[in-house]
């Protein structure tokens, strides 16, 4: 069965300009969902700023599948870049939609010249304005730099939420998922399936105690099989089963082998979670580590911006030096940042600290004139 | 000021391995001896003033991309600012360099 998926599985690839089209026939599955992969990552690291994804041949996509246009999505870097789907089913839409996987990548109708990308039509760009973390330094930045703030919470989150949505529905026994992480110094929800289960986080949060958080500061997995007979958590414990939770399965999320947070499944039954459904958190816990891991240390949108007004403060400075010396040496601005780059080095000191310098005595030369 | 080396590339980190080392620029190497990530290279060159993204950046440290000679300036810089700290006297040469007399 699966080999006659796998020998009707094919891609078909046109280029137009830094658009390309991929068309893809059969099923996008386990077996398949690498190549898919390895050839959508290819065209963006070639430099492809509009992928579009042909879907009218595919019959079934799953879980990899899905998980290959979060990859994608997460790598397209260029802040103007669009991944768009062409065709897809009702039923592949609906999955996309349900995993919120869709909430980055644009719907296209299936009649659309590949060479006009003005008409891309999209029934809604979403993930909005990605690059908007960066604001008033927007214009002032390199296009591609704006990717940073892109490839930040944004996507994560939504990968996150493919996590937590493929958890829930694929462990027996689970009445909600979450996946607690560490941000901005203290612990918070990035991804829950339902309200019951954010409470449960909050409340975990809020007296400090509980599973999620130890599998967090531990590095290790908790199996709590009965909440009834638990003794550790006393403040945490009489609010869960409050809310009607009796076990929970929390497993850490590990990026580059450090503990960031916790994917937390949730029970209104005893005992819920036998062998089968620990190994299949276990390996969602992996998936979601993975995600973290590939996203890179994490920084959010306001320290993304700090780091961007920091950085822009001296390309500023530097910039103001660079065109007193252009003024005093009759030099290019090309000549001119090399001149000052040398003369740092002569005098020892950072180049942002002799373009201040320079520009303060530039400043104190006008004031006597 | 004492000497720094550079360190033969640890091939721990993912980061550090590739499977063709030899196309790496000299610019890759003292990233690597300095225990530098991309990432951190990329701000420092963009706080001084570099224009390329960091995809580019390490598009030319692996010398898929051909850097202007400012822009490979702009590398030096930010490698150099940073063995300053640890110790180093701007070991990367700049542009001009062999034919040019330092002032």
């Amino acid at each position: 069965m699966s080999d006659d998926t796998y020998d009707d599985f094919a891609l078909h690839v046109a280029f137009g300009g830094s658009r390309a089209t991929v068309a893809v026939r059969g099923e996008v599955d386990l077996l398949t969902a690498p190549a898919l992969a390895g050839v959508l990552n290819s065209l963006v690291d070639a430099g492809c700023d509009h992928l579009v994804v042909d879907l009218a041949g595919c019959r079934f996509m799953d879980a990899s599948g899905l998980s290959v246009f979060v990859g994608v999505a997460a790598r397209m870097r260029k802040p103007d870049g669009t991944v768009a789907v062409r065709s897809a089913s009702a039923f592949i839409r609906q999955i996309l939609d349900i995993t919120h996987v869709g909430d980055f990548i644009v719907y296209e109708a299936s009649e659309v010249s590949d060479t006009s990308s003005s008409s891309l039509g999209p029934e809604r760009q979403v993930g909005g304005d990605l690059g908007a973390g960066a604001g008033r330094a927007a214009d002032v930045i390199p296009a591609s730099s704006r990717a940073l703030v892109r490839s930040s919470t944004d996507v994560i989150d939504a990968a996150l939420r493919l996590v937590t949505a493929l958890a829930e529905a694929t462990v027996e026994n689970a009445d909600g998922v979450s996946v607690t992480l560490e941000r901005h110094g203290r612990l918070m929800t990035a991804a829950a399936t339902n309200d019951k289960v954010l409470t449960m986080d909050k409340h975990q949060y809020e007296t400090g105690e509980g599973p999620c958080l130890d599998a967090k500061a531990e590095g290790r997995w908790y199996y709590i099989e009965s909440l009834d007979d638990e003794t550790r958590w006393p403040n945490f414990v009489p609010l869960a089963l409050g809310q009607g939770i009796h076990s929970i399965l929390s497993s850490p999320l590990l990026a580059n082998d450090r503990p960031q947070g916790a994917l937390n499944i949730y029970s209104s039954k005893q005992g819920a979670f036998g062998t089968h459904e620990q190994e299949l958190a276990a390996l969602l816990a992996e998936q979601a580590s993975e995600i973290l891991t590939t996203a890179g240390p994490e920084m959010t949108d306001q320290q993304t911006n700090e780091r961007f007004v920091g950085a822009l403060t001296e390309r500023r400075t530097i910039h103001q030096a660079q065109g007193v010396i252009m003024a005093r040496n009759n030099l290019t601005d090309d000549d001119a940042i090399k001149s000052l780059f040398r003369a740092a080095r002569a005098a020892g000191v950072t180049v942002l600290a002799y373009a201040t310098d320079l520009v303060a005595s530039s400043n104190s030369d006008g004031q006597r004139e | 000021m004492r000497p720094i080396w550079l360190r033969h590339p640890t091939p721990t980190a993912s980061e550090n391995r590739t499977p063709v080392d030899a196309v790496i620029d000299p610019l890759e190497q003292a990233r690597r001896g300095l225990q530098m990530s991309l990432s951190d290279l990329w701000w420092r060159y963009f706080s001084i003033g570099g224009m390329s993204s960091e995809l580019e950046v390490e598009a030319i440290m692996y010398r898929a991309l051909v850097p202007s000679e400012s822009d490979r300036d702009f590398l030096a810089v930010a490698l150099n600012e940073r063995f300053s700290e640890l110790g180093g006297d701007h070991p990367i040469p700049y542009s001009g360099d062999d034919e040019t007399q330092l002032e």
